[in-house]
Parts: structure tokens; sequence; C-alpha cells
């Protein structure tokens, strides 16, 4: 070899010791657990992906002296899969803790069963998890009943209790807008549902003069609705309080359609919240409410300019807009709420890190995120105060305005073409 | 209330038929329980919506182009792999269901859920039927059922084909003596079955949406139509269907909706106890004579 061709070898190899220290920092592992193949899991790993390149763009996650990048591992659990029974999920759950190592699991377990059950598995690994779509509260319960053991979870998603709260404010304004006082509940047969339903009816429409006129529960995966539909007519429900979210929910939707059901649609139905509803339905959504879970899951308001950056950041990287209304916003940010907990605990050890992670106060996508004792992200009406979500309406022209919060609001309810008030 | 629950309870019924007749029509020339049978549906379904939604060619098309490919992968599927293991039916419930499991799971590892998965309805119309909506792709699907019904046994009592295929039914030896191809013949048969799962796709996957789980729910219900219909008879499968499509409807309306599969379910056994080999069965029968 030439004397020439030595010293491009000796540059190169000089070069490379040079920049050898940023690469050779091993990476913070975070491990994504969750049902990957449902829209909202997909979408929810797309945002922890995006963050995580954002991140590393920077040089990485601030661990004591060093910045060491994040890496994603990633496992299908396929909690939300009918079918698929827990222990199954588990295994995933156990699985990625015990070959991947990671620092932290985000979005984690899709059904609150799942999570329910694998919270002494995360327990007994001690793996710091920020959740991002399991929503039953009884998570919350159990880390206040004992939190020394399950300290090491979190939730930055909406919950079932916080969700009710926004439904309680969508037909407050129903009935005094437009007189409505007879609901039909509509709910999958999954434990987060299951809660909302209850509680929404105990703690809003017991005490604010509704009458519940039927109640139902459908397993997953049920993709006939028409029986429902027929009692929704027959009863002389105003109202339909949706609450799914499995894909073939939306078969409601084509249903409450074509059956002409004269009742408002006004609830949770999964696949009714991102702007290709519009065509996937056939551009027969005008009138439906929906509630999208989390500012920036599938709805972005110049009122939070973070959630308005995201959404064309994600739909510039990917090509498509957001289409899930639940997971989405939670899983960007959680990325951020745990590097700055790591960074602050300037450690990787699990203890310190929750800790740093319990002192949250962070405004982002969702307006302002701060853990209450049972370590759920804080929800409520105004986002310079705490995280929001978004009630939407479809217009007729394909467009969703914002109905609720008042604080984000861009309009007000309209009955769908063909409906009355009943006053 | 009551009429609208007979009107759907029709339309349930002729969802059912249209799901089983192709399982039960393989089942009942070649005797092999194609346990691939809604992974066949499904993959129509698929292909019908990546064709529609990425390439040029009109629905219609896309709809032939799915029925052909489905009818090719059956004669291959028997071909390459059901022709060595004929006669042998665990291990054709076993190497059917083990194909049937693969293309699910394949769909669902390249991320194939979501509500966008759907086809188009025929017609967005609604008519009002004695008092009660109902919506113009239902009505398709009910008149179709009717017309595949009949066209099924035109086929099947006019054509040499359809004279083999029921030759093959009857009595696989004396059709051989007759000079029947029984293994072109049962080719045929799951190859039409599979052709039969994509057309039941065309009119049903519209009323929802394409998944993966939907190609277990098709062949239960295709199963437990066959079970209480008897297998391999054509007139147990619109009778089973029937009773079937009644019961779920009527469930759903007036006890509720978590007890539909139960009650499915329960026909099932109940048939099964008293006549093991279904309402039109004669297999069991058979075998008990001789």
């Amino acid at each position: 070899m030439s004397r020439k061709a030595w010293s491009v070898v000796l540059v190169l190899c000089v070069g490379l010791a040079g920049v050898g220290p940023l690469w050779a920092a091993d990476p913070v592992v975070i491990g994504v657990p969750s049902s990957l193949g449902f829209l909202e899991g997909k979408e929810a790993l797309r945002a922890v992906e995006m963050a995580v390149e954002e991140i590393n763009a920077e040089g990485g996650v601030q661990v004591g002296p060093e910045k060491r990048p994040f890496a994603i591992e990633t496992i299908d659990i396929r909690d939300a899969a009918p079918g698929v029974p827990v222990p199954e999920a588990l295994l995933g759950l156990e699985k990625i803790i015990l070959e991947k190592k990671p620092a932290a699991l985000l979005v984690g377990p899709f059904r609150s069963e799942a999570l329910m059950a694998g919270m002494d598995i995360i327990a007994k690994y001690k793996v710091p998890m920020l959740g991002t779509i399991a929503m039953s509260p009884a998570s919350e319960a159990k880390i206040k009943e004992n939190p020394d053991k399950y300290k090491y979870i979190f939730r930055t998603c909406l919950n079932a209790k916080f969700l009710v709260k926004y439904l309680a404010g969508t037909m407050a304004f129903v009935q005094k807008q437009f007189g409505f006082n007879k609901v039909y509940i509509m709910n999958q047969d999954v434990a987060w549902a299951r809660k909302t339903a209850e509680i929404t009816t105990k703690v809003y429409f017991e005490k604010a003069g509704w009458e519940v006129v039927g109640h139902e529960a459908f397993p997953t995966g049920t993709s006939d609705f028409s029986s429902a539909l027929m009692k929704v007519r027959a009863k002389g429900a105003q109202v339909i309080l949706p609450i799914f979210d499995m894909p073939q929910s939306g078969t409601l939707v084509k249903q409450w359609n074509a059956m002409k059901v004269p009742a408002l649609m006004a609830g949770f139905i999964s696949p009714l919240a991102g702007p290709g509803a519009w065509k996937t339905f056939d551009e027969k959504i005008a009138g439906a409410i929906n509630v999208n879970f989390e500012m920036g899951s599938a709805v972005a308001s110049d009122k939070i300019p973070a959630s308005v950056d995201f959404a064309e950041a994600y739909q510039e990287k990917y090509g498509v807009p957001i289409e899930a209304g639940h997971g989405v916003g939670p899983s960007y940010e959680s990325v951020y709420i745990l590097a700055d907990a790591i960074q602050r605990a300037g450690t990787l050890d699990a203890d310190a890190v929750v800790a740093e992670l319990a002192k949250t106060d962070r405004s982002g996508v969702m307006g302002r995120i701060r853990f209450d004792e049972g370590h759920q992200a804080v929800y409520d009406m105004d986002p310079s105060e705490a995280a929001v979500a978004a009630v939407i309406q479809w217009n007729t022209d394909g467009s969703r305005t914002i109905v609720f919060p008042a604080s984000i609001a861009e309009g007000q309810i309209q009955l769908p073409p063909g409906l009355k008030p009943a006053r | 209330m009551l009429v609208g629950t007979i009107i759907y309870a029709l339309i349930n019924s002729a969802i059912l038929a249209l799901m089983a007749i192709g399982f039960n029509l393989t089942f009942g020339i070649s005797g092999v329980a194609n346990f691939a049978y809604g992974a066949f549906y499904v993959m129509a379904a698929y292909g019908m919506w990546l064709i529609r939604n990425h390439t040029a060619l009109p629905y219609p098309l896309a709809v032939a182009v799915m029925v052909a490919v489905n009818v090719v992968l059956g004669a291959l599927m028997y071909r390459f792999v059901l022709l060595r293991l004929r006669g042998q039916a665990l291990s054709e419930v076993i190497a059917t269901f083990g194909i049937g499991l693969a293309i699910l799971e394949l769909f669902r590892y390249y991320g194939f859920v979501g509500f966008e998965y759907t086809l188009p309805v025929f017609s967005d119309r609604s008519f009002v039927v004695v008092g009660t909506y109902v919506d113009a792709q239902r009505l398709f699907i009910l008149g179709f059922a009717v017309v595949l019904v009949a066209c099924l046994w035109s086929f099947t009592h006019f054509t040499s084909t359809g004279l083999a295929f029921r030759g093959i039914a009857q009595d696989e030896r004396t059709a051989l003596t007759f000079g029947i191809d029984a293994d072109r013949v049962a080719a045929l048969s799951v190859a039409f079955g599979a052709g039969l799962a994509a057309l039941a796709a065309t009119f049903i996957i519209p009323l929802g949406s394409i998944s993966p789980e939907e190609g277990y729910d098709v062949l239960i219900k295709a199963l437990a139509v066959c079970i209480i219909g008897g297998l391999g008879s054509s007139g147990g499968v619109i009778v089973a269907a029937v009773i079937i499509g009644f019961a779920e409807r009527f469930t759903d309306s007036y006890i509720g909706s978590h007890w539909t599969m139960l009650v499915s379910l329960l026909a099932i056994l109940a048939v099964l106890v008293v006549k093991p080999s279904g309402l039109f069965g004669k297999q069991k029968e058979l075998e008990e004579r001789i």
C-alpha cells in the first residue's frame, strides 16, 4: 500500500476515533409492548419513533454526565385482538422486559384487563412505564392502595373518569340547547368502556334529569348493531352514547345512517376520530360527535400551537395524517416526559426516575401535564392548567369542528340534518 | 319492533347462508373440510381493497380478479397440499387450518387492521320495508343469496360438471367407474368453494370492515351452519342458516347481544344431541347402520 493510501486510512481511523465516544454510548432502551397491529398501537409507536428521532438528533438523552441515544424495542402483545387471553399478552410483556432490558416501557397494554394483570410483572421487574392507551381507573386505585409496589406505573392518556367529564359536558350542552333528555348507551364489553358507561350514568345522567332508556354492552368484534338501533328508535331515545374502541364499531355509524335513526350520535367511536373517516364512511357522518381522547390524537388546535406542530410533523414524516383519536399525542409526550425525568434524576435507576416522573410539570402537545397521586395525568378544560381532550363534530363538508371544551372550542354543537330539537 | 326483527333476521339468515355455502359445497363433494375458508374470504376482501385503492381498475373488475385468484389458489391448495392428504380427515383439517392461520396472521403482521379496510356498498340508498328502514346492501344480499342458491341448484342438476360433482358426492367409487376423475372434481370443488368465499365477501364486507378476525368468525359461522344443517347438505345449509339467523336476531332484540353466541352454540349442541348428523346429514347415520 502506498504512503498516500496509508495516510488516508490513518486519517479515517483518527476521524472515527474522534466520533467514537458519541456512538459508543450505550443506548437507553425504550420498550414498546402493545397491540401494534391496531390503529392506536401503530400510530402510538410512530409518535414514539418521532420523539426519539428528535431527541437523538439533539445528541440523545442526558444521563448524568453523558448524552445517550434512545433506542426502541417493540413487541406486539395483541391484547386488543378478540380472543387473545390476557396471560398470552403478559408473556409478551415479560419477554420484552427480560430480553431487551428496557429502561422504561411506553404505550403499554392496550386493554385495561391486560394492564391490571401486568402491573404485578412491571412492579416485579421495577421498570417505569408510561401507559398511553389502557384507560380503566382501576389501575390508579391499585397504585393508591400500594404505592411502594406499583409506583412504576404512570398514565399520560385520558382515563375513564376524565372521559366522563367531557361526555357530561357535551351532554349538558345538548340537554340545554336542544332539550334532549333520553339516552341509549351502547358500549363495548371491555373494562374501560364498561366503567365509562357506569360512571357517566351514576355521576351525570341520574343526577341531571336524563332517562337512560336502554343500555347494552357488545362483545368485542360485534359487527351488527341493527337490533340495538331498532330499540333506540322504539324507545324514543334522542341521543345515542356509543363507547367503542374496536375497528368494527364503525359499522354502528354506517347502520345508524342507513337506518335513519332519529337520534344524535355523541360519544366515542374510534374509527370516527381522524380526518380519513369522512371518506371511509362515504361522507355520511355529518352531525356525529366524537370525543378525541387527547389533544394531539387526530386533532390539533391553534390554541395549543405544539399540537399543530406535532400534527404537521407527523404528516410530513409519514405522509398521512394522524387517524387515531387516542394514544398518539400522549405517546409522543411520554418520550419527552421520560427524557426530562432521566435528565433530572441523572441516572437510569428506576426508583430515581420514577421519583422524577411524579414531579413532571410539562407543557406540550396535550396542554399542561402533571400527575395526580394515582400517577394519572390530570385532564381538565384549560390547556394552560391541565391536559385536554377535544370533542369534535363532523360537518356536512367533511371538516371537523372542536365543540368542547369552551377554552379550545371553534364552534357550537349543531343538530344533523333531519333531527329537530325537543323543544 | 317484531316486524323489524323478522326482516333483519331474514337478512341475517341470508348472510349466514352466503358465508356457509362455499364451505358446504367443498365438503359435500370432496369431503374436504376446508378450514382455510375464512382466510380465503378475508384474502379476497383485502385483495379487492388493494386493487380498488392502489390501481386504476374499476371495482367490478377487482371483484372478478379476486374471485379468479381465489379459484386458482383453491385449486393450487388442493393440488399441492390436499391431494397427498386426501381421505385423512384430521390431516386435511390441520393442513387447511394451518394455511388459513398463516394467511390471516400475515395480514395482521403487515398491519392490515383498521376501519379504512372496507369495501364499498353497491348503493347507499335505504328503503322502508313494512315500516322498517333497510339499506340497499342488505336487500342485495337477500336477493343474491336466493339467486346463488338457484344457480347452484341448476348447475348441479343441468351441467355435466355439476352432475359429476353430484356423482362424486353420492358415491365416489361408482362415479369413478363412469369415468369421472375424482381428483379433478375434488380440486374443482375446493376451487369453487374459495371462489364463493370471495363472492360472499363482496356482498357482506361492505356492511362492516375487513379484519383478520373476520376470517375466524366466518369459519366458525360456516361450521355452525353446516353442522346444524348436516355437513354436505345444501338444503340443510339453508334451513340451518334460517334457524341460526332468527335465533341470533331474536336473542339480540329480546334478550341481549351478549347471549347471541351462546344461543348459536346451544342450537348446535341441541341439534347434535338429537340428530348427530345434523338436520339433513347422513354420514353418522350411515356409519351407525354399517
